[in-house]
């Protein structure tokens, strides 16, 4: 294997260790912390599914609550991720010097990356799963393949872990932070098929669409909650996973500079 | 190449534009305290960050514990201990739970360890505390402890006791004389000539990127006709301020 290669390449046991250090931190924090991300999809789900939901017959042959609940499942895994790698991994890196500490022991940039996407997606897995719940306790599943949902959360959690972490590793000021949301994050949950279908709207509406990662996740969690079809849901799979997995060299190579000068 | 704890020829580190270490030629052997002495800017961070593996080496070569500082990272990390000149301890975590931590960082298992890693650093009683919450000698003894997690050969102390009052750098020195028994190399940078006097078998000054001086304290002293290594110090860098 050349050297290139070989410095791409995470070692599993390493990023396992940096997993570990967060799952540590979150278990005492997780009663704070799990809440508000929590509630939030909760009050869109009351909002525009129990409330704007009563005017509104159907959308994409399904009543309107039932449309939007798995689109607002795949929304709070965006959400968890997002949060997780900007602004946690901006404390960990600039305002702790965390990373510098950690790089400092075998531990090196391409484990490090690898160990947050996976707890970022650990973390998506966790308040994506305790949504699902609650819409199953409003009646809003239909199938039985909800239960398969969980690890596409996980593997949607990752896409949206590396698209926050390669962000983090390039920004070079913290205030860029808040345009990340509100030019990316914000917009694809209001632009990306949770809230009303396309079929009747421009075709380049679907086209923009396609290309955000939202998009994909929304069409698994619908169809496995709705009305599963296993090409939908593969093919989406398969955009997310391809995504997750060319977008890596993007933060090792930026948090190389970053942190190993 | 004989059994130097850390050997460099011609060490380069350059950031951009600006050369911070300008082919720098140095050995340490193994179980002495080696000192590098300097004026801020002076190249001895670039040269602890090189040797620790959280610096690229840009030029000539760099040995560590007879490894490749270039290629050969992660194995020098596994057999070092770094304390870095900025506390980077994890806030999150208890004071206890910084060193176990730092164990799962490594790999190893250290449960007898830590208890006796808190004992050396005078940490016993406040094993539950955050880190946050440590006077500034106490963050200092737990970063010196976490470095000591892997059992290091060698430990890179990036200005030790730099901003400690005095019975706070008083036991972090009995932390740097207990490693100097227990047979670890030590490389420490210090602004502090009556602390570099103490401790260094031997050291470098360095300028501007460049080692201006090499030897024992005592031989410095004699060398340049100087009572104090101060003298030594102002004789060699004293030069107008540059900052």
């Amino acid at each position: 294997m050349t050297a290139a290669v070989q410095a791409y390449l995470p070692s599993p046991r390493m990023a396992m260790r940096v997993w570990r250090r967060n799952v540590r931190v979150f278990s005492k924090v997780w009663k704070q912390g799990l809440l508000p991300q929590f509630f939030d999809p909760l009050f869109y789900l009351l909002a525009m599914g129990f409330g704007l939901g009563t005017y509104l017959s159907h959308a994409g042959g399904h009543p309107y609550k039932e449309f939007i609940a798995p689109g607002l499942v795949a929304s709070s895994v965006m959400w968890a991720a997002s949060f997780e790698t900007t602004w946690n991994i901006y404390f960990k890196m600039e305002e702790k010097r965390l990373y510098d500490a950690i790089l400092a022991t075998p531990v090196e940039v391409p484990d490090l990356v690898t160990g947050e996407v996976v707890w970022a997606a650990t973390r998506a897995i966790v308040y994506g799963t305790t949504f699902l719940v609650v819409v199953a306790a409003f009646g809003l599943v239909a199938s039985p393949w909800a239960l398969a949902v969980p690890p596409f959360l996980a593997l949607g959690g990752a896409c949206f872990g590396m698209l926050g972490i390669s962000f983090s590793a390039l920004a070079p000021r913290v205030d860029l932070y808040s345009y990340y949301f509100t030019l990316f994050v914000t917009p694809m949950f209001l632009f990306s098929g949770i809230f009303y279908p396309f079929d009747k709207l421009p075709d380049w509406v679907g086209t923009v669409a396609w290309f955000t990662p939202l998009y994909h996740l929304v069409n698994i969690t619908r169809s496995l909650i709705l009305s599963p079809d296993l090409g939908t849901v593969l093919g989406n799979a398969l955009w997310l996973f391809v995504l997750t997995a060319v977008l890596f060299v993007v933060p090792v190579r930026a948090m190389r500079r970053r942190l190993v000068a | 190449m004989t059994g130097a704890a850390v050997e460099a020829h011609g060490l380069v580190k350059r950031y951009g534009e600006l050369t911070a270490v300008r082919s720098i030629d140095f050995e340490v052997r193994p179980g002495e305290c080696f000192g590098f002495l300097g004026p801020n800017g002076a190249g001895k961070t670039s040269t602890m960050k090189a040797i620790y593996g959280l610096a690229r080496v840009d030029g000539g070569e760099l040995r560590v514990l007879g490894l490749d500082a270039r290629t050969e990272r992660r194995e020098i990390k596994a057999r070092i201990g770094v304390v870095p000149q900025e506390q980077n301890l994890d806030g999150e975590l208890t004071v206890r739970e910084n060193l176990v931590m730092q164990a799962t960082y490594h790999g190893i298992r250290a449960d007898g360890r830590i208890d006796e890693l808190l004992r050396g650093a005078l940490l016993e009683k406040r094993a539950d505390s955050k880190p946050q919450q440590l006077s500034g000698g106490m963050k200092r003894r737990l970063l010196i402890a976490r470095a000591l997690v892997n059992e290091p050969e060698l430990v890179v102390l990036d200005e030790p006791t730099t901003g400690l009052d005095p019975q706070a750098r008083l036991a972090v020195w009995g932390q740097l004389e207990e490693m100097k028994r227990a047979g670890v190399t030590l490389i420490v940078t210090t602004h502090y000539m009556e602390e570099a006097d103490r401790i260094c078998d031997r050291l470098v000054i360095m300028d501007d990127g460049e080692i201006v001086a090499c030897g024992s304290p005592a031989e410095l002293k004699e060398r340049y006709g100087q009572g104090s290594l101060e003298g030594v110090f102002l004789e060699l860098t004293g030069h107008s301020l540059r900052e």
